[in-house]
């Protein structure tokens, strides 16, 4: 009943009270354009050109027909690349139409071969070009005595202009030419009344409209010039934001491209999607239940479907609108509108619908800090029944990472991994491949394994895209480019190779500028480093403000980061309390990573009250959980604390057998730092071994002694590699102390003097060396 | 001058009248009186609209409808700055320049320079009223320098009518009327569409009911008249006036609306959305047409037309607080209350004390079971003053699902007590409802007067009788074993209308256990 109150009463088509014959479905109007296209054709069709430059304007005639509004110039370049003659005829039978007068123009379109009179020629009523003839005869005749007028006077224009301005090939500057003098119009004031001059009036606006390969125009765009330039900046903000319009200037384009058009729906989408891109939940929320409101009207159209047709389009707006709110952190919000979507899609028994709600649910669940494996698993069946490919490994993938981050078995996550791996290259799914590239490399960095993943993270930025390359772009602005590109710059600065992650910094900086989506990962990590760096130059306060921005960005390592700073400060008790604060928290949240290292600060915390004894049951507590959870790096981290607690406890030897067993993942795996640390604990017990005191010189074990020096050595390059020459400082005086003790007096002076030239140079005077790890 | 120019001007106001726009300008060129180059100028603008409108019609393709713009205004522009930094203009032509302004959408300017025609010639409304249109908010109007006159009261009245300050047009219309405009038509209709807009039905229709008296050819108006008669239901005036007002003009746009709401009323939606579009056919921008469309579909349950009608009425007023409304019910009634919410919330924004929206915001909330929320926002409908009085029975209902019987008591008897101090029968009052469990609800707390008070008053209400009696005998019952009787316990209450006010809720608090 409702469809038929609709034809009867309600005109679609009707805008602002007016009928326009337009809106939907019909797309074709005669422009100048296009009779230059027509005139191609006829050309084509008349005169002999020879085949192989037939066949490249063949070759040509598809994107013509299809492709937004060219320029004369650009028309006429594109031809002439093809066949010189023919362009010049074109040319010619242009000349003679704008030149002339209307019945000339009249005269070429009574002239076209009619497709139905034509069978044998490529203008047959079924062919491509005939389809194409057919329908701009079509809209020729519809037009009426006025719109004839119009169309020729449009064409002269067209015409005219190529010639009036030679450079109107050129993209882009006759656009921004164009832009002032309408500027000037509209928005400068006090001059404008001397400035505009009779020229520029006569210089009438249709001149923009004229203008387009999709660059951006102030004016209106045809239909198809709107479509193409929404499309493209869709898939520019998707792939690579950053050839994407500036936020404000697509806003602007937007809102010029819906004053003439307000039915134009996709506009609204896009604008939605930009809003996005600035973080803006009013305009956002507002363009994209105003696309919806636009798309539940034009989802009638297909009435095949019956009902079908905008109950599909409510689904998926609720589903919108979740993922709008989720994205802006309101999970109430995103949950209540989730279990919309879910009751509408159930009421009208839409699977694939319920489908993606499943997995936004989890997602939900998951932002959310609860549990939902079981939820996951459910879609992973799902998706797997209903052929879903792409949700299906998605949720794998996420199920991966939940998994890893419970301590699940490494070999089934890889197994499941590489699963999904096969899926994805069956299906072609470029995107997961990419995200599937980035977790591995994330789980391997995790586990602790650094050149696995600094293996993983090449593969990826290596790897060559699968996607054909639309407009020019490669795919290497995603999520998963950003992830990798941090683990990567992370990897090196383990290894003191700060130029390169300085390197990769730049670039990430100029792939995710500040504003965009991804942005964040590596400010994150830029901070980390930056923090790490001067943590252990002992600059602290230069430390201290980079807290306050990582707080910023994650709140739980800024508050880490901050008992750090406290912690090296000698604010034992402000540290305490916030490490005690995090553990809790972390706990609640099952972040395993961080509670070993809160964990091991709280440990270091103990060391600085003396009290080992009491530091060790905590380490062998982080000691477990890390070997659960596969974490190798924070479990040689681990072992080291607990040797140099077992150290200080004066058991040197136990606390060298212990150290050895780390020592191998260290030297393989661990950060340069770390091997350093390591070297110099190995040195410090084997002369704690040796019998060696600071002060009274008693017997020494040569052999190991000797063990000790080698350690130092290493140690003392590690260390002057990074620059870090606090512990180098120490090193030297280790070094002086053991030599002299082994009297050999020429080696202790020159560390000695080592140690005395570095210690003038730092200025600060030296904590007690066998306090620190 | 003046002289000089006569013949000129005579004949070129004569091809004016004809709309002969060109023509008149054509022999007005070497006119230099104020007078020939205002109606030169103005010819020359109407012109350029003409042609516009004329263009839109048989434009090239569908997204050229928009560019079609009227190619005098910058010529007119030009010309005009000229003389204006000249200061050659006078307050008509001043006016034309800020007209221009206006269509080329430099709203700024175009103000200082209504004011300023304004201020050259005060006495004319037209600037005055393309004032209006410019001024988004009350600081900006207060900001302005206008010239200390009569029709300066005019306009404010007319200006805190646009800006919903109800109360303080009316004010400036009593003023008015007792400076001694009593008899002006317009007075009457402003101040009945202010009391149309704060829905104090019955003044308002008294007020057009007396102006169709004094000016019974009137049309202005006339659809505001309409909506009200609608609201009250009241059909025979309905069709009275629409049968009137066709025999006047059927052609105008307050016609076809008032025909419109007849249909409506009458139920025959599809011919009403007939005439609402005949309406917006006459006049494009035509708010109320829109959005009453939207009303039309929804009551054939044509959503997604609805949807499209309305989303129209938002696109030529962005602040029309009925077409978010409708839209917000719109998706209640394809039963998203989470989505709608946005819609009601930006109703809300506009109408910040209108109830419905309060109330309609609260049953989304309640559906969406944020019953927190839902509190609120009765309990806000009611302070605002709600209409419909339904805000604090829901509230009621809501705290009894949440076991708050305490609050429920208190809004149970809130509503009874707004109930009969209205007077009129409501027909949704859910009277009996409210004294069942305010009767329950004593009982529990040992209040037995108070409990066998409401049991009684339950007694009148058929759907309550029972329970009311059953409620009695457990009274009696417990009362036998306590066997506390006390002498005054069955005072004349009988003709107290609101029995359960002599217990103020705070003394209710302080007797629970």
């Amino acid at each position: 009943m409702a469809s038929v109150h609709e034809s009867l009463y309600f005109n679609p088509m009707m805008t602002n009270g007016v009928v326009h014959a337009n809106v939907f479905g019909i797309k074709d109007w005669v422009s100048p354009y296009k009779i230059s296209v027509l005139a191609l054709l006829y050309e084509m069709t008349s005169s002999k050109i020879t085949l192989p430059e037939r066949r490249r304007l063949n070759k040509l005639i598809l994107p013509l027909q299809q492709g937004p509004d060219l320029t004369l110039g650009q028309f006429l370049k594109t031809v002439e690349e093809c066949c010189p003659q023919t362009a010049y005829a074109v040319k010619l039978r242009l000349q003679e139409m704008a030149d002339g007068e209307l019945k000339d123009m009249e005269y070429f379109f009574s002239t076209l071969p009619t497709p139905f009179s034509a069978f044998d020629s490529e203008a047959h009523k079924t062919s491509v070009v005939g389809l194409f003839m057919r329908h701009m005869l079509l809209a020729y005749n519809k037009l009426s005595f006025s719109q004839v007028y119009k169309l020729y006077k449009s064409l002269q224009h067209y015409y005219h202009s190529h010639y009036a301005k030679p450079t109107d090939g050129q993209v882009g500057l006759p656009a921004l030419a164009a832009d002032d003098s309408e500027m000037d119009l509209t928005s400068i004031e006090d001059t404008v009344g001397d400035r505009v001059d009779k020229e520029e009036l006569d210089a009438p606006l249709h001149e923009s409209e004229l203008r387009s390969d999709g660059t951006p125009s102030r004016g209106p765009l045809s239909q198809k010039q709107a479509e193409y330039f929404l499309a493209r900046q869709a898939y520019l903000l998707k792939n690579d934001e950053n050839k994407a319009l500036k936020p404000a200037a697509l806003q602007e384009e937007l809102n010029n491209m819906l004053k003439f058009n307000p039915d134009f729906a996709e506009a609204h989408y896009l604008n939605y999607l930009n809003s996005m891109r600035v973080q803006d939940i009013f305009l956002s929320a507002h363009s994209l239940l105003h696309y919806f409101d636009r798309l539940i009207l034009s989802g009638n159209e297909g009435k095949s479907n019956g009902d079908e047709g905008y109950g599909r389009s409510l689904r998926y707006a609720a589903l919108n609108l979740a993922s709008l709110h989720c994205r802006f952190g309101h999970y109430q919000q995103a949950d209540l509108a989730l279990q919309e979507a879910i009751r509408i899609a159930q009421e009208s028994n839409d699977h694939v619908c319920l489908q993606h709600c499943l997995s936004w649910l989890y997602t939900l669940e998951q932002r959310k800090g609860s549990e939902s494996t079981v939820l996951t698993q459910d879609s992973v069946k799902m998706a797997a029944h209903f052929c879903l490919p792409y949700l299906g490994s998605l949720d794998i993938q996420s199920l991966v990472q939940q998994g890893a981050m419970q301590g699940k078995a490494a070999h089934k996550l890889m197994d499941a991994l590489k699963d999904t791996e096969i899926l994805h290259w069956k299906h072609s799914l470029s995107e997961l491949i990419e995200i599937s590239l980035a977790q591995t490399t994330s789980i391997w960095r995790m586990y602790g394994k650094s050149t696995m993943a600094l293996q993983q993270a090449q593969l990826l930025l290596n790897m060559s895209s699968l996607e054909p390359v639309n407009f020019g772009v490669h795919q290497n602005n995603t999520e998963a480019f950003a992830v990798a590109l941090c683990h990567l710059a992370e990897l090196h600065a383990e290894q003191g190779l700060y130029n390169a992650t300085s390197e990769i910094f730049q670039h990430l900086k100029e792939q995710f500028p500040p504003h965009t989506q991804h942005s964040k990962l590596w400010m994150l990590c830029d901070l980390k480093i930056q923090f790490e760096r001067h943590m252990n130059d002992r600059k602290y306060h230069l430390a201290e403000p980079l807290v306050k921005a990582m707080s910023a960005l994650n709140k739980t390592e800024g508050l880490y980061r901050k008992a750090h700073v406290l912690k090296a400060l000698n604010r034992s008790t402000e540290a305490y309390s916030i490490l005690q604060q995090l553990q809790v928290h972390c706990e609640k949240t099952k972040c395993t990573e961080i509670i070993i290292r809160v964990m091991l600060s709280t440990a270091e915390l103990h060391w600085e009250s003396s009290g080992f004894s009491t530091a060790l049951p905590l380490l062998l507590q982080a000691l477990a959980l890390a070997r659960q959870h596969h974490l190798q790096s924070l479990a040689s981290e681990t072992i080291l604390h607990l040797a140099f607690t077992q150290l200080m406890l004066g058991v040197p030897e136990q606390a060298l057998n212990v150290l050895h067993e780390a020592m191998e993942p260290i030297l393989a795996h661990g950060a340069v730092i770390d091997k350093g640390r390591a070297m110099l604990l190995a040195a410090r017990c084997h002369m704690a071994v040796a019998g060696f005191k600071l002060k009274g010189q008693g017997h020494l074990d040569l052999q190991l002694a000797a063990l000790a020096v080698d350690s130092l050595n290493e140690a003392a390059s590690y260390f002057s590699k990074l620059k870090c020459k606090e512990r180098l400082r120490d090193v030297h005086y280790l070094q002086a102390q053991l030599y002299r003790s082994l009297g050999q007096t020429s080696q202790s002076n020159r560390s000695a003097m080592n140690f005395r030239l570095l210690d003038q140079e730092l200025q600060s005077p030296a904590p007690p060396v066998f306090m620190q790890l | 001058e003046d002289a000089q120019d006569l013949d000129a001007l005579t004949l070129a106001k004569s091809y004016f009248d004809l709309k002969e726009y060109d023509r008149a300008a054509y022999f007005l060129k070497g006119c230099c009186s104020q007078k020939a180059y205002f109606l030169y100028m103005y010819s020359r603008y109407l012109s350029g609209e003409k042609k516009k409108d004329d263009e839109t019609v048989d434009s090239l393709g569908p997204l050229e409808k928009g560019q079609v713009r009227n190619e005098a205004l910058r010529e007119l522009r030009v010309e005009l700055s000229k003389k204006h930094t000249a200061r050659e203009l006078d307050g008509f032509t001043l006016y034309l320049y800020g007209v221009v302004l206006r269509k080329l959408d430099l709203l700024k300017e175009a103000v200082e320079v209504f004011v300023e025609a304004i201020q050259a010639l005060p006495l004319h409304w037209g600037a005055w009223l393309e004032l209006s249109n410019l001024i988004t908010n009350i600081e900006m109007l207060k900001s302005l320098s206008l010239p200390d006159c009569w029709i300066k009261d005019f306009f404010m009245a007319h200006m805190y009518t646009e800006l919903q300050m109800i109360k303080e047009a009316l004010q400036k219309y009593q003023n008015l009327i007792e400076a001694g405009f009593s008899k002006s038509t317009y007075i009457i209709s402003q101040i009945a569409v202010a009391y149309h807009n704060i829905r104090d039905i019955d003044q308002a229709l008294a007020l057009f009911n007396e102006l169709r008296e004094h000016d019974p050819y009137r049309i202005d108006n006339m659809d505001t008249f309409s909506n009200l008669l609608y609201v009250k239901s009241m059909k025979p005036e309905l069709s009275y006036l629409a049968h009137n007002l066709v025999e006047i003009d059927k052609y105008r746009v307050e016609t076809c609306c008032v025909i419109g709401n007849y249909y409506s009323l009458r139920s025959q939606h599809e011919k009403a959305a007939l005439y609402f579009q005949r309406a917006l056919k006459l006049n494009p921008r035509c708010l109320g047409a829109w959005t009453l469309m939207g009303h039309e579909y929804m009551e054939m349950k044509n959503t997604s037309a609805a949807i499209q009608a309305y989303r129209h009425a938002i696109e030529v007023n962005k602040r029309d607080y009925r077409a978010w409304y409708g839209l917000g019910q719109t998706y209640e009634i394809l039963k998203m209350p989470f989505y709608c919410l946005y819609y009601y919330r930006k109703a809300h924004q506009l109408r910040p004390n209108d109830s419905r929206m309060l109330v309609a915001l609260g049953e989304s909330y309640e559906k969406l079971s944020q019953q927190v929320e839902a509190k609120k926002c009765y309990w806000r409908a009611y302070s605002v003053g709600d209409v419909e009085k339904m805000a604090l029975l829901k509230l009621a209902k809501l705290h009894e699902q949440l076991n708050e019987s305490d609050d429920a008591a208190q809004c149970y008897m809130l509503y009874i007590q707004d109930i009969f101090s209205c007077g009129e029968q409501l027909e949704h009052a859910e009277v009996s409802t409210a004294l069942r469990y305010l009767g329950q609800y004593y009982f529990k707390n040992k209040l037995y007067d108070e409990a066998s008070l409401c049991a009684q008053r339950c007694c009148d209400y058929n759907d309550a009788r029972a329970e009311g009696k059953a409620l009695l005998r457990q009274i009696s019952q417990v009362r036998d074993q306590v066997e506390t009787p006390s002498a005054d316990l069955f005072t004349p209450l009988s003709n107290n209308n609101t029995p359960v006010r002599r217990v103020s809720p705070l003394n209710l608090i302080s007797f629970t256990p």
